[in-house]
């Protein structure tokens, strides 16, 4: 489960994602809101 | 004015009064009822937090610190001043001017964003309507597409010890003595009883507070509140653990209070009793029987997760539902329910709510203690670092108290962080910030921190959670 900050939590809540499936370029693995904008950049919703 | 409105909040305390210039910022047409007015008939918004509760007692905490520096404190700074006077009216007139620049602001924001604010006392009716009952008994039912109940809470009364208002006290009254009493009691050791006595006390007032469980503060961290007892004590405040009061009794302009501990029965005499056991949801006479919305066995009214009730298009905030009555928890749930009312899925993070007592030194906290996590069977390392090894903390003459860190074994995560100590309010919140990000207690370790700030009791508490701080000597950790 990785650590997300107050808006990557939004976010993830918003889009209904599924953290694990997210790659985190913060400190320690940290799921970032750029990370979470970048993976909804990398896979357009259907 | 138009009867119909996508909001109707009912209450403009923290909660309410939020929850409404969110609502209306979000471009729904919104509504606030307030049953308060002031003496010239006009609506007086912002609730208790504002007029009886955090802002006044902030006000006069801070006037009655000054005093006490002035007295005791400057000698040891090389100045000399003649024996300080205190001038109660004035303290409470300068105390009044704030919280009326403060009220008028909202109204002043209200306006701004399009709020209606109305005059009256709030009724939920069946289908989301809200019916009004205005100073002079008149009723009008207001249209809402969605109403927000933030009716918020009311101090509770003791059979033993029934409020007069000028003898037995509330925490209302207690912020409106004309002079300082001679001899207050104070009913409670919570964070209202002990702000209160700690004012008059510091004014000169010899404080005895009656407290009937046995621990002191028991939600906070043991060790703090231990810390924190020593400190109040040292300071004068008489604090007298496991003591029921049974009969309180106004006779020839004095106070006698009946008590009983497990040495026996007692009588002391007051000048003034100030009654602060508590605080109880004020949810009588807000709900239509067909309203749909339930209340729970506390009286509090029951919502889910997200401040929804059990009737749709009908959610409720603050000291009325379940949680901490504190204000900045009241404010973030109104702004939660104004954000998914405009459909939004914003949720509330319930783990990371600080708490704050504003005597001097500040206790403040936010996550689990170390008696919660021994409880719930956590491994857990633990940081603490004493501000009197704070360069900042001695040169303000300000090093009572202490920072103490506590973050999972495992994982390092930071699980909670308490302090008692200068500005604990202010420090605990970078802690607060560092949690919502999911932080260790090595990341704030590995952070830059000004020198010399009181900032850095955080980081060095941070950093004795591993056995690595710098300005005390660290625990020898076992291998």
């Amino acid at each position: 489960e990785p650590l997300l900050g107050p808006a990557a939590r939004q976010l993830v809540e918003e889009h209904k994602l599924d953290p694990a499936q997210i790659t985190g370029t913060g400190k320690g693995g940290r799921v970032t809101k750029e990370d979470v904008l970048n993976h909804l950049k990398a896979a357009p919703k259907a | 004015m138009s009867d119909k409105f996508d909001v109707v909040v009912i209450g403009s305390g923290p909660a309410g009064y939020v929850a409404a210039i969110k609502a209306a910022q979000l471009g729904l047409n919104t509504a606030c009822v307030e049953q308060w007015m002031d003496d010239k008939g006009v609506v007086k918004l912002g609730g208790t937090c504002l007029n009886v509760g955090c802002i006044p007692s902030k006000a006069l905490l801070d006037s009655s610190h000054k005093y006490v520096e002035a007295r005791d404190y400057f000698k040891g700074h090389g100045i000399t001043v003649s024996k300080p006077e205190i001038d109660v009216p004035a303290m409470i007139k300068r105390k009044d001017k704030i919280v009326g620049q403060l009220t008028g602001g909202i109204a002043g924001l209200f306006k701004h964003n399009g709020v209606t604010p109305i005059q009256g006392r709030g009724k939920v009716l069946a289908g989301a309507k809200v019916e009004v009952t205005n100073a002079k008994g008149e009723v009008s039912v207001l249209e809402a597409g969605n109403v927000i109940i933030a009716a918020g809470s009311v101090p509770v009364a003791i059979p033993p010890a029934p409020v007069d208002g000028e003898f037995i006290v509330d925490s209302t009254g207690a912020l409106e003595f004309t002079e300082v009493p001679k001899r207050l009691g104070v009913i409670g050791a919570g964070v209202i009883g002990l702000e209160l006595g700690s004012v008059w006390g510091r004014l000169g007032a010899e404080v005895v507070v009656l407290e009937a469980l046995e621990d002191f503060l028991p939600m906070m961290d043991v060790q703090i509140a231990k810390e924190t007892a020593k400190i109040l004590k040292k300071q004068g405040l008489d604090i007298r653990l496991g003591t029921r009061v049974t009969k309180a009794e106004v006779k020839k302009k004095e106070v006698e209070v009946s008590y009983s501990t497990a040495e026996g029965e007692f009588t002391e005499t007051f000048d003034k009793l100030i009654v602060a056991v508590g605080r109880r949801p004020r949810s009588e006479e807000l709900l239509a029987s067909d309203s749909g919305v339930s209340l729970d066995e506390r009286g509090f009214i029951y919502v889910d997760d997200y401040c929804a009730t059990e009737a749709p298009h009908v959610y409720a905030v603050g000291d009325v539902v379940r949680g901490p009555m504190l204000a900045h928890k009241g404010s973030e749930e109104g702004v939660m329910v104004a954000e998914r009312i405009a459909g939004k899925p914003v949720q509330m993070n319930y783990d990371c709510i600080p708490s704050v007592i504003y005597t001097h030194p500040e206790v403040a906290a936010v996550g689990k203690t170390e008696q919660e996590l021994k409880a719930d069977g956590i491994a857990y390392k633990t940081g603490v670092f004493p501000f009197v090894a704070s360069g900042r903390a001695l040169a303000a003459d300000d090093a009572d108290g202490m920072v103490k860190m506590l973050a999972d074994a495992e994982t390092d995560r930071i699980l909670g962080c308490h302090i008692v100590g200068p500005s604990a309010a202010d420090l605990v919140q970078q802690v607060v910030i560092a949690m919502e990000f999911g932080s260790s207690a090595e990341d704030l370790a590995l952070t830059v921190f000004g020198h010399p700030t009181l900032s850095e009791a955080v980081h060095e508490a941070a950093l004795a959670v591993d056995g690595h701080a710098i300005h005390i000597a660290n625990r020898k950790k076992r291998k």
